[in-house]
């Protein structure tokens, strides 16, 4: 039995990590196009910030997939798969048999057509080589534009901002998290935000990008410009989905899968980013984590259906504690709304009830009982009798739970 | 002694467990692990950690 894995990012290294706690007998390849080996993204954002020294980005010791005797190709993309052959491509013209194959493929940071994204000085960051390119060039260039005010651009405008650089947020909506967070809760966060020294500019289009061959500024659709040697596209994943579109197994936005990672052909699965469940892709570490759990078990035949997952964000940048989980609107009859907000501390807490039950919560400006609610929030818990107690900070999780 | 969770995957680290493949007895507390510690599952180091209730 050979497990052939495509993608060396958590998906994939999750995926042999349990195919090779499950079996101890069979043949796991990973087959990664990243030079590095697997490191989780969230430690990238660290290492832009100055926190975490470059060695300490990786998971696991250099050792690890030698003595777990999982053979791991770095560096070397895939360029084809053949699911009526079971065969895999590589572009080095290697061909890899397979009886089981995990595209675990991952996603790509988005990039907007925007005139001038292509001059020097435009980044992404999505892999370890974008952050070492983007701390380079901002070793000697100092003003900084994020376009992008959902959780990606916020967390790498602080990182930026923490290495005292300018830097300037650009959010075509009018709010800050437009996704995650009401009006009144998104006011606050911008005013943190300002107060630590990064701009922040809402409902502002970026219509170009300036420069000679270099990046020189923006210019907005309001007419404004702003002058920054350096621009970060924080624009959202975009799921890889090239090679099993070629191989014509059935896509949507993501690899289309069913509860047990199956994509539309036999022996082929999907999980991570690149996968599409349900109607829904992800590109969160909790879903790629448990989708490549099952991928793992069904891959040898054992049965780990995947039920989804529940969207739990965390806004991790030092001082500012932010959660936000679930359905953030009590829009519509059965709903309800709980808030208990001070803006000066930079508190706001609001719950979401359905009927009685916690359906959603912002929880921001305190770390305390932020998991809890989010437990909470998962269970749809019944929390009617004391939901006004709920949002006080002397509330007792420990008892509710 | 208090468990803590991963808020990058999930993982709680039980100090009644340890994490004994890399090393952790059974008895060390969080605030006790290495600072070259990270979660045994995805890797993220210990500050990505928060306290469960």
């Amino acid at each position: 039995m050979n497990a052939v894995i495509v993608g060396s990012g958590l998906a994939g290294t999750i995926a042999a990590k349990t195919l090779r706690e499950l079996r101890p007998d069979i043949g796991i390849e990973v087959l990664g196009e990243e030079r590095h080996p697997y490191y989780p993204r969230p430690n990238l954002i660290e290492y832009v910030a100055g926190r975490l020294a470059r060695e300490r980005i990786f998971a696991f010791p250099e050792s690890w997939a030698e003595r777990q005797a999982i053979a791991v190709r770095l560096g070397g993309a895939v360029v084809r798969i053949r699911p009526d052959q079971n065969l895999v491509e590589t572009a080095a013209g290697d061909q890899v048999r397979y009886d089981a194959l995990l595209l675990a493929t991952g996603a790509r940071a988005a990039r907007p057509p925007i005139p001038g994204i292509e001059r020097t000085g435009v980044f992404v960051l999505r892999t370890l080589d974008d952050a070492d390119a983007l701390l380079a060039h901002l070793g000697e260039h100092r003003r900084v534009a994020v376009l992008g005010g959902g959780l990606l651009g916020l967390e790498i405008a602080r990182a930026i901002r923490s290495r005292e650089a300018e830097v300037d947020v650009i959010e075509v909506f009018d709010r800050l998290l437009p996704r995650q967070l009401d009006a009144e809760a998104a006011a606050i966060l911008k005013a943190q935000f300002e107060r630590s020294g990064i701009g922040v500019r809402l409902g502002e289009t970026t219509q170009e990008i300036l420069g000679d061959g270099a990046v020189r500024g923006l210019r907005f659709g309001s007419g404004g410009t702003l002058g920054v040697d350096a621009v970060i596209v924080a624009a959202g994943m975009t799921p890889e989905t090239g090679l099993a579109r070629e191989a014509g197994l059935q896509v949507g936005r993501g690899i289309l899968v069913d509860d047990r990672m199956r994509a539309s052909h036999p022996g082929v699965f999907a999980a991570g980013d690149a996968a599409e469940h349900a109607g829904r892709t992800y590109g969160i570490i909790p879903a790629a984590f448990e989708q490549a759990r099952a991928a793992a078990h069904a891959m040898i035949g054992l049965d780990l259906p995947y039920g989804g997952t529940v969207p739990a964000n965390t806004l991790k940048v030092a001082g500012l504690h932010l959660t936000s989980v679930g359905e953030v609107h009590a829009a519509g009859p059965g709903f309800e709304s709980v808030v208990r907000a001070e803006p000066e501390a930079g508190l706001y807490k609001k719950l979401v009830l359905f009927e009685g039950r916690l359906v959603g919560a912002i929880w921001m400006g305190t770390k305390k009982g932020a998991l809890e609610i989010g437990r909470f929030v998962a269970l749809k818990k019944d929390v009617e009798r004391y939901k006004k107690d709920l949002v006080e900070d002397a509330f007792d999780f420990g008892e509710a739970s | 002694m208090d468990k803590y969770e991963c808020t990058a995957c999930g993982y709680i680290f039980d100090p009644a467990v340890g994490d004994p493949d890399n090393g952790i007895p059974p008895g060390t507390s969080f605030d006790d692990l290495p600072d070259t510690w990270v979660c045994p599952q995805c890797g993220v180091p210990k500050d990505l950690f928060v306290k469960l209730g």
